[in-house]
């Protein structure tokens, strides 16, 4: 397996490599490279869990509704003042909701997973790459910084612009309201 | 047109996923590494580095490979466990990272001979763990923003509780804990969380559900009559250390920002050191100790949670130089994803019983083992 899998990275490499030779300024090159690998990976991650929400969305329904039901039940117990009531039915919205968040951990991984291959290839490209950091910065982060300083900021700058084009494009509109909405049946 | 245009778009993202699938097996030492391979003596025999050897994990010349076909198997089934049980995924995956793929073995060879090394390897683990607690914590965090669940006051000093202790662990602990030693507090932790498991199995464990069931049916009929609450947010009424004041569909509820900091401190400790915990415990914390509502809790714990695991992975790796090794994290999360869609469609199968019963039977297993192991040197299982 190793030996198609360094295969598979040769022709990766080629690839990805092109979009850091685009101008002749090499940090300019850097910045330009790494937004289009973040944005790569906010796409795959995007698609990935799109499958899994389309592929699960009846048991997603069924949690939310779930915990929906048991938070309606433990208000009114204390609307109406029954503490040992309220406390038990608190409970159970808890254990529900324990449920539903290791799932959320399992749709993560769906959209986060091509984030540790795009780390890993920049670091054999980028390991000894070293970036002074001006004050403030220094005090906190140290003389100077790495590819991952540089990467997750972008990779996240490009998850706010994917958040405002998703409405926009025609596959993703659905799956927006299914992640906005989780806790409605 | 559109159809050509999506044709267009899924090949491209088809060009896309096949090309840049894994790395390769040479991954460069950071410095940190590297002065802890520098430091190991050299040599062919355990607790000693070949430089002539194949890299291996991190790219230790000698180290064992991480099979990724076992790692992405190991983490179909925490997947699986995440989406079937839910917290015993996280320890499941920190067994993976222990025992299964070899490393806690491989740490342990180090053990007297070049103990930086062993540590540094330790401190990998820990922090391969807590990548999978943060993710979770950053995608529901989003969700309950937009919802007006998030309660400021509460958010913040949980928040702070868990930056004071990340940042103390991180400080206090990185390159500093040897691997038997964190395995014995894992094992310690998966015990007590064991032994929790076996009390919800007993009569008195079971009294809440019983007493659930019974209020269930009370305020049925309450709830279809009221419609949907939760659209109407939550709001911060009064303000002060001792005591903060909340609202929630006509009803103020209280919490003491002092505890809600204390809680966040002890909770983020426990994630910051072990990889685990820190997820799960904030809600039952806050519904069951302070007595807030769910509703009101789930979104502003979830925060805290990413705050916390934020700082600890930022810590660990950006200021004291840990590396993770980026291959099996990905294999890692690819399973756990595939884990995750299979649960719902066979956990159906199984009786709830039956898996906590199971579970229970490992937690007290793998408690047992890495304490024993961990703390006084005993493989007795």
């Amino acid at each position: 397996m190793r030996e198609q899998l360094d295969i598979l990275l040769y022709h990766a490499d080629g690839f990805l490599i092109f979009f850091y030779r685009l101008t002749a300024d090499p940090f300019v090159n850097f910045i330009i490279g790494t937004i289009c690998l973040a944005f790569m990976c906010v796409l795959i991650g995007e698609l990935t869990v799109s499958l899994a929400l389309k592929y699960n969305k009846g048991y997603f329904d069924e949690m939310a509704a779930d915990i929906n039901r048991k938070e309606n039940l433990s208000i009114s117990a204390y609307e109406s003042g029954d503490k040992t009531s309220y406390r038990a039915l608190n409970k159970e919205a808890t254990d529900a909701w324990g449920k539903r968040f290791f799932t959320m951990i399992g749709y993560s991984a769906g959209m986060f997973w091509p984030l540790p291959f795009a780390l890993g290839w920049m670091q054999t490209r980028f390991q000894d790459v070293q970036f002074d950091l001006a004050f403030p910065l220094s005090l906190i982060f140290g003389e100077s910084a790495g590819y991952t300083f540089i990467f997750i900021p972008l990779y996240i700058l490009c998850r706010i612009v994917f958040k405002y084009l998703r409405p926009k494009l025609p596959y993703f509109r659905g799956i927006q309201k299914i992640l906005d909405h989780p806790e409605k049946p | 047109m559109r159809k050509t245009m999506t044709i267009f778009m899924l090949l491209g993202v088809l060009l896309i996923l096949t090309a840049p699938f894994v790395l390769p097996d040479n991954v460069f030492a950071a410095d940190k590494l590297a002065e802890a391979i520098a430091k190991a003596p050299a040599g062919t025999e355990k607790g000693q580095i070949d430089a002539t050897a194949q890299p291996g994990f991190l790219g230790i010349p000698g180290a064992p490979k991480v099979n990724l076909i076992v790692g992405l198997l190991w983490a179909i089934w925490v997947g699986w466990v995440f989406s079937t049980v839910g917290a015993f995924g996280g320890i499941m995956a920190g067994v993976g990272h222990i025992t299964i793929y070899g490393l806690g073995a491989y740490a342990k060879t180090f053990k007297d001979t070049a103990p930086a090394l062993n540590k540094f390897v330790t401190d990998s683990i820990r922090v391969s763990n807590q990548w999978l607690v943060g993710l979770s914590a950053l995608v529901s965090s989003l969700n309950y923003n937009k919802q007006k669940r998030l309660v400021p006051a509460l958010g913040i000093f949980l928040g702070l509780g868990a930056l004071f202790a990340t940042l103390l662990v991180v400080f206090t602990t990185a390159g500093k804990i040897k691997f038997s030693q964190y395995q014995g507090w894992f094992g310690l932790v998966v015990f007590v969380i064991g032994g929790f498991m076996v009390y919800e199995m007993t009569p008195k464990g079971q009294s809440g559900k019983k007493k659930a069931q019974a209020a269930v049916k009370a305020f049925e009929e309450t709830v279809k009559k009221k419609g949907d609450i939760t659209s109407q947010g939550v709001k911060t009424l009064k303000w002060s250390l001792a005591k903060t004041e909340i609202s929630f569909f006509g009803q103020t509820f209280t919490f003491s920002p002092i505890w809600a900091f204390v809680g966040g401190f002890f909770i983020s400790a426990i994630a910051s050191f072990l990889g685990i915990g820190g997820g799960f415990l904030y809600v039952p914390f806050l519904t069951s100790v302070v007595g807030l509502p769910m509703f009101v809790v789930a979104g502003t714990s979830a925060l805290s949670v990413l705050i916390g695991m934020i700082f600890a992975i930022f810590n660990f790796m950006m200021l004291k130089g840990i590396m993770v090794y980026w291959p099996m994290i990905g294999a890692e999360l690819v399973g756990i994803f595939i884990g995750s869609m299979i649960g719902p469609r066979t956990g159906k199968y199984i009786p709830n019983k039956v898996l906590k019963g199971i579970f229970i039977v490992l937690a007290l297993y793998i408690g047992l083992r890495y304490t024993l192991r961990g703390f006084f040197g005993i493989a007795m299982l």
